[in-house]
């Protein structure tokens, strides 16, 4: 397989497009899932889809290292060549490198201002201008509304591509009328499209399933591969 | 010598430039009685310091190359390696954290944690080595241990609690007072040899309680013994010091201890510290490469009953021959017994075995595991296994990266080129990173080697112990040549001018290896080539890839297969051959798309947030792919590749940028294609510089 079908083939397009298949340019879009569920796991094949569609990714990571973060990308990537049986996987590899950047802060040091400031620097010495941001681990219970509102403006500003992954309590059953679930059920209207990685089936696999969205694909479900986590149609 | 394992300690004092580590090292050797006066680093009595064997490092004030030496405190016996601070010296640094179990982390009270102090912590997370900090200077005006030690637990990440307290500071510093005995000690007499110990003074009440406290909240939680008696208020000393060394070895904990090793205040105390909360050798897990099955990790045992795996970290010219220094992870070395070299494969008689005291020594007879000695007239390379021959352990990697920087030397006189020779043979076996040779053109000698800093030292080193002075060419990039598609060559060759003539035809293709050098293929069929002539070949090729035709860089990932030729029953000869081949080779890589390839760093700038747009631009600017950046407080390390030819200069670059608040380490990381427009003008370059000569 060439990297241009797995680009077509991918249904994580389906993040890219509205139900027409129209691409969508800017969008701010939240996954969830409760603790070892493999959210970062679902990110890192958002921002490799999109570093294949041409873009490129800054991945945020709050409390994670550096390492780490790269081992994902690293893992993941060598799971797709493997799994899809790409020919060109060492070019693929090279334009991942060359089109991410990754930043890692520290819990409770990750804010607005702090963001703007690196994205900044980032355009202004041309180093990077990212069309896609990841940010992994923020935190939704400290984070007041109006955190989350200058982030949205950030973000439109700059007209990015936006995911960010929230953690789930168990204990916690609070939720939104669109049936977006806490710590994220009073911000979910600044959200275009949420997603929750849920059990799913009698043999409990894991899916994806789109809660919300402003383009019209609420309700859609995507599987998990079981082993390596590769996003498949269900 | 203590024979008991769990009283030997091997540790490193580790530290930034002049934040008074030799001065340090100084103190411990003399109040543990290995010296008999006190000189000075930079000493105006002309002795100096006596860790710092080296010219080089006397003149510097810097401590390069990691001596080991042995003392004694209390009953333990204390081998002291000296950890060079520079990150430059890749090879040297890794040895050393290798062979130490624990480290003493010395910070200066006024300059606190400053960019090297951060290299060198990480590198000591990475070897999981236990460190105790000691804060020193607090004699100086501006010392403020609390601020060092907010700094540690900040810019270092390490949970560093104040086991001790000065009493007064700067030049009112009289003592210490320990939290864990809640005694205060004076050091008095003109060498502070003697100790005086006392109640803690009144006026220090509040502040001792205050720390105590907060000590005791740290420690606690490494035990359930010490947190039970913490609340019924009856803690004694000794489970204190248990728990402390629990969460010390366990790297929870970073015990933080104060004094002036200048003013000889806290000396003492930091050695009963090491011997109470650093390893002994039994407490590290150690890992040795086991070359049978395909350099696998083994954990050693560290018993002396087990076969002897020793490593060789260090060799030094001595005045009576070749010292290596050794450290046995099990086994024990015995005077008289044959030891195998698993380099090597090699067998070595143990002549002498002696213990260093930095350059004076003593004879013993044996060595046991965890110990770390000197042998004397063993021939062998630096970081090379020593074993009994049952088992074939490796301590270190057989792998060593090649090259990637080059430059030519000259010696300035007859004088100068005797020593040079003799100086680059000792540098070769000390360091298996640092090569040599002669170019064939040119009749230079070129060292090369992993970085600009690496070079420069060898440089200096052979003006300063060998008295080979020698003037040095501008640095080259060790490029290289591949190509990237397969071609096809068919080429004849054929001279009759008078006497024997000369024939040989050879055919076949050329196509890209992604990994290794080179390798030839012979798919002759039906003796079109004679079996004699295919070598011939295979050598002519070989010739051809010393020097690729694009900048004449070596050339590298690149299969040859011979499928067809002809040869005539006189004329051809084995010259014959292999100029044919040299000619098929030439008429073949030319269509296979020949490339530029560029060692690429790994490199890691480190400095303060406000500067990492600047940092990441210099970077950029450079050819630089940023990897990415991690954010800690108010520090930022970026991470990045960049081209080695692009890094020359930087640190001054880097310096200008950030107002020397900035500093980078780099190391090799791979080779990769130079762009299009870049490698046209290297190879302008080339030939350009070719044709001046």
């Amino acid at each position: 397989m060439k990297k241009k079908d797995l680009v077509e083939k991918n249904p994580l397009k389906m993040f890219v497009q509205d139900k027409d298949g129209n691409p969508v340019n800017q969008r701010m879009s939240l996954l969830m899932s409760r603790a070892g569920l493999g959210k970062t796991a679902i990110l890192v094949q958002i921002a490799l889809d999109s570093i294949l569609r041409g873009n490129k990714v800054l991945h945020v990571s709050v409390g994670q290292s550096l390492d780490k973060t790269r081992a994902w990308y690293d893992d993941i990537l060598h799971d797709i060549v493997g799994a899809m049986g790409l020919e060109d996987g060492a070019e693929v590899k090279e334009q991942v490198m060359r089109n991410r950047l990754i930043m890692t802060f520290k819990e409770a040091e990750f804010n607005r201002p702090k963001l703007e400031e690196r994205l900044n620097d980032l355009v202004y010495q041309n180093v990077f201008r990212p069309d896609c941001l990841i940010v992994d681990g923020f935190d939704f219970e400290q984070t007041e509304r109006q955190g989350l509102v200058e982030m949205r403006e950030l973000v439109d500003a700059m007209e990015l591509q936006v995911w960010f992954s929230a953690l789930l309590h168990r204990e916690d059953h609070r939720e939104s009328s669109s049936g977006v679930p806490a710590p994220c059920h009073e911000v979910d209207d600044l959200f275009d499209t949420v997603v929750l990685i849920q059990p799913q089936g009698e043999k409990p696999n894991l899916c994806l399933k789109v809660v919300k969205d402003n383009g019209g694909q609420a309700g859609k479900i995507l599987a998990l591969d079981p082993v390596t986590y590769l996003v498949k149609e269900a | 010598m203590s024979n008991d394992i769990e009283k030997v300690r091997n540790i490193g004092i580790s530290a930034h430039i002049d934040s008074g580590k030799t001065t340090l090292t100084e103190r411990i050797l003399y109040y543990t009685q290995r010296i008999h006066a006190i000189h000075e680093v930079r000493g105006k009595d002309g002795v100096g310091a006596k860790m710092d064997s080296m010219e080089l490092e006397k003149e510097r004030g810097i401590t390069i190359a990691s001596a080991a030496t042995y003392c004694t405190w209390k009953d333990h016996a204390i081998n002291i390696i000296d950890t060079p601070g520079h990150v430059d010296f890749t090879i040297e640094v890794e040895r050393a954290l290798r062979v130490l179990d624990g480290a003493v982390l010395i910070l200066c009270s006024v300059g606190g944690v400053q960019s090297q102090s951060i290299t060198v912590n990480r590198q000591m997370t990475r070897y999981n080595v236990p460190r105790i900090a000691f804060i020193n200077k607090c004699d100086r005006t501006g010392a403020n241990p609390a601020r060092v030690t907010a700094q540690l637990r900040d810019k270092l990440a390490l949970n560093a609690v104040p086991i001790q307290l000065p009493i007064g500071l700067e030049a009112d510093m009289l003592g210490i007072i320990d939290l864990v005995t809640m005694k205060a000690v004076y050091f008095e007499g003109d060498n502070g040899d003697d100790i005086r110990i006392e109640e803690i003074p009144a006026d220090y009440k509040d502040a001792v309680d205050e720390a105590r406290e907060v000590m005791l909240d740290a420690v606690s939680m490494f035990s359930d013994e010490l947190m039970e008696a913490v609340l019924e208020g009856t803690p004694t000393p000794e489970m204190i010091g248990e728990a402390i060394r629990k969460a010390t070895l366990s790297l929870e904990l970073t015990p933080v201890l104060v004094g002036s090793a200048y003013k000889n205040k806290g000396v003492q105390t930091l050695l009963d510290a090491v011997n109470a909360y650093l390893p002994c050798p039994t407490e590290v897990n150690n890992f040795a490469l086991d070359l049978k099955n395909n350099e696998a990790e083994v954990k050693v045992s560290n018993d002396p009953k087990d076969p002897l795996v020793a490593l060789a970290f260090k060799l030094e010219d001595g005045r009576y021959g070749q010292l290596t220094y050794v450290r046995t992870y099990q086994g024990t070395l015995k005077k008289g017994d044959t030891i195998y070299n698993s380099r090597t494969g090699k067998k070595v008689k143990v002549g002498r075995l002696v213990r260093m005291h930095s350059d004076e020594m003593e004879d013993i007879d044996t060595s046991g595991s965890g110990d770390i000695v000197a042998l004397f007239g063993v021939d062998c390379a630096s970081g090379d296994t020593f074993t009994s021959g049952d088992v074939s352990y490796s301590m270190s990697s057989m792998h060593i990266p090649a090259p990637v920087i080059s430059l030519a030397i000259v010696p300035i006189d007859n004088k100068a080129q005797g020593n040079m020779s003799k100086a680059l043979n000792r540098f070769t076996k000390e360091d298996p990173t640092f090569k040599t040779y002669v170019d064939d053109e040119t009749s230079e000698t070129i060292i090369s080697g992993m970085g600009e800093l690496h070079l420069d030292v060898y440089v200096e080193r052979m003006k300063r112990e060998y008295g080979a002075e020698v003037t040095v060419g501008a640095p080259q990039v060790a490029y290289r040549e591949t190509i990237t598609q397969r071609a096809e060559f068919d080429y004849t060759h054929k001279k009759q001018t008078g006497g024997s003539g000369q024939f040989g035809r050879v055919s076949g293709f050329v196509e890209p290896m992604e990994d290794g050098v080179y390798e030839f293929v012979d798919a002759i069929v039906g003796g079109v080539i004679p079996r004699e002539f295919i070598s011939s070949c295979d050598k002519g090729f070989q010739k051809s890839l010393v020097k690729g035709s694009l900048a004449e860089a070596p050339v590298t990932g690149v299969r040859v297969t011979i499928n067809d030729g002809s040869f005539h029953a006189v004329d051809s000869s084995d010259v014959a051959f292999q100029l044919a081949a040299i000619g098929a080779f030439r008429q073949g890589y030319l269509k296979a798309s020949p490339v530029l390839m560029e060692p690429i760093m790994k490199v890691s700038v480190e400095g303060p947030t406000e500067f990492q747009g600047a940092i990441m631009g210099s970077l950029n600017q450079r050819r630089g792919m940023i990897l990415g950046t991690s954010e800690e407080a108010n520090y930022t390390v970026v991470d990045a590749e960049v081209p080695l030819s692009e890094m020359f200069g930087y640190s001054t670059v880097l310096r200008s940028l950030t107002q020397g608040k900035a500093e980078f380490t780099m190391e090799f990381a791979t080779y990769r294609q130079v762009p299009k427009n870049v490698a046209e003008e290297i190879i302008q370059a080339r030939l350009k510089a070719k044709k001046n000569k």
